[in-house]
């Protein structure tokens, strides 16, 4: 019972692997989904979503208070869909949006710049260096996407279980080492996996709920126990915890808070 | 005769050891490890210690070290892919991930060790700066000497992350990969590799006289290029010819004299 990730390039048959991984194991397979359901939740345009997630932001997007929103709404959306386990996601970060989760199997896939260059010409109709240049480029924003949310560089294969290269080794092939992997006791749900589930499904819908009016809050949940941490001072720790605590009793699986003002917020915190 | 060839790479040298073993055991294939440099060292009369350490260190920027590295790895190629031409074999340690290239029968493995195991009982930060390090000196390694990144995923067929599959189970992955089709020897792959050893051994035979030699080889036909002044050419190409062409497997030797200032661009393999 576990919950895939699958991470890819452009045309790199990420998605072909994702959809057959999924009907291999009866899993829901997701990608876009995600965003329709953090567009409808929280009333924003798909088309700002997508860039939110797909484009790296500048220097200004970086400190801005939209970008981060867009984000903490994505991941909220993510948590909820994954939530119940069975699930492939193949879209960006997913590896990152749901890290501490213990039964997640992150896989990349990866495949030659020629071979994606051909698949890009055959589907898009365009020219070799067009369908280059677009790969590239996209390539280029995706790592830059991910290392200004993390810090971490998505081609780093010590952020993933797998990473399978379809040379060789084909789709199918790709498709029965996940199917097989995900079969590990590594990735079975226990009860202690379903609480990290639960707590950080908790923390991200407090994150989202608490972001456009306190963007810098990092939200930590265990055992419904939720950390809230905050750079700013003590005056703005009591907003926080007073709008917290009427968030909260909206919210499954909360039942305590705590502020932490002047305090970074940890990495590991949503 | 089956040539299957497990190639494995890693982070920890320790892992690396133990998961070669365990795939040559569960597979009934015989282990090539450095215990070949023995062989290197009565073959080519280089010291062990100077073998280790070509495979371990980066040389200073002394021309007297750099050469010597060079020569030094020059000579456990050529070794390394002799034996691999012989049986079924899992090689490790002797960088052979980096220079059997394209060569289709070869299934190339890294194995990424969980974190507590590189970290050993030092604190986090301490132990994270020095895997660091280790990191990059294999990275600055592999780039300097074979202008190829050893922690880019692309250059393998699979990444395995023990940090949450057991090395079992990892080995269960590898056997089993190897087993499919495509890492079948055919008489293609088999004689990309054949061209391999044929170009190694003629580029270690010549390395005495033409330490900067670049060879190619195709069937029993060797191409060499070397740096040096054009009114030396024949008679460059002719002590040339007189090493290689008495050597086992060679047929015909072609050589180019590049003049040292005006170097012209030949895709020529190392």
């Amino acid at each position: 019972m576990a919950i895939i990730t699958i991470s890819r390039g452009s045309y790199s048959k990420g998605k072909e692997v994702a959809e057959k991984v999924a009907k291999c194991l009866g899993y829901e397979c997701v990608s876009r989904e995600v965003l329709l359901d953090a567009s409808d939740r929280f009333n924003i345009p798909e088309v700002r979503l997508v860039r939110a997630i797909h484009d790296a932001p500048t220097i200004l997007e970086r400190f801005g208070r939209k970008k981060q929103a867009f984000l903490a709404y994505i991941r909220y959306s993510l948590a909820r869909r994954v939530q119940q386990d069975n699930v492939v996601y193949h879209g960006l970060a997913g590896h990152l949006l749901l890290s501490g989760i213990p039964h997640l199997l992150k896989v990349r896939i990866i495949a030659s710049l020629e071979d994606r260059v051909k698949s890009e010409m055959q589907r898009e109709g365009v020219s070799e260096h067009e369908a280059r240049t677009l790969i590239i480029r996209d390539d280029q924003e995706r790592r830059k996407w991910t290392q200004a949310l993390s810090g971490l560089d998505p081609w780093d294969s010590a952020l993933y279980d797998l990473v399978i290269h379809i040379r060789e080794l084909t789709v199918d092939d790709a498709v029965n080492f996940i199917c097989e992997a995900a079969q590990l006791a590594p990735f079975e749900t226990t009860p202690e996996a379903k609480q990290k589930m639960d707590d950080l499904v908790a923390a991200c819908e407090l994150k989202a709920a608490l972001v456009n009016e306190y963007p810098d809050v990092g939200v930590i949940c265990k055992y419904g126990t939720v950390l809230i941490y905050t750079k700013s001072g003590e005056r703005v720790q009591h907003k926080v915890r007073d709008r917290a605590r009427k968030l909260a009793q909206k919210i499954d699986g909360i039942h305590h808070i705590e502020v932490h003002a002047g305090v970074t917020p940890p990495p590991s915190a949503v | 005769m089956k040539l299957s060839i497990i190639i494995l790479s890693s982070d920890s040298v320790e892992m690396e050891k133990e998961i070669a073993q365990k795939t040559g055991s569960a597979l009934g294939y015989d282990l090539l490890d450095r215990r070949l440099l023995s062989v290197v060292e009565s073959r080519y009369e280089i010291p062990l210690d100077k073998l280790e350490w070509a495979l371990e260190e980066l040389a200073s920027s002394r021309r007297q070290s750099v050469d010597l590295q060079r020569q030094a790895l020059a000579y456990i190629q050529a070794t390394t892919l002799e034996e691999l031409l012989k049986d079924n074999l899992v090689c490790h340690g002797l960088g052979a991930h980096l220079y059997v290239l394209g060569v289709s029968h070869a299934l190339r493995v890294r194995i990424l060790a969980a974190p507590e195991e590189l970290m050993e009982d030092m604190s986090t930060k301490k132990a994270r700066d020095r895997v660091d390090r280790r990191r990059k000196l294999r990275q600055n390694w592999s780039l300097a000497l074979y202008g190829l990144d050893e922690t880019d995923p692309s250059q393998y067929d699979l990444v395995i992350s023990l940090s949450q599959i057991d090395t079992e189970e990892a080995v269960k992955i590898i056997t089993q990969t190897a087993g499919y089709r495509r890492f079948a020897p055919m008489t293609y792959s088999i004689n990309c590799l054949r061209d391999a050893e044929l170009a190694s051994r003629v580029r270690a035979r010549l390395w005495e006289q033409f330490p900067n030699v670049k060879v190619r080889a195709k069937g029993g036909t060797v191409v060499v290029e070397t740096k040096g002044a054009l009114r030396n050419k024949m008679k460059t190409a002719a002590t040339i010819k007189e090493v290689v062409q008495p050597m086992e497997g060679v047929d015909y030797v072609e050589v180019h004299v590049m003049n040292k200032l005006f170097k012209k661009a030949l895709p020529l393999s190392r």
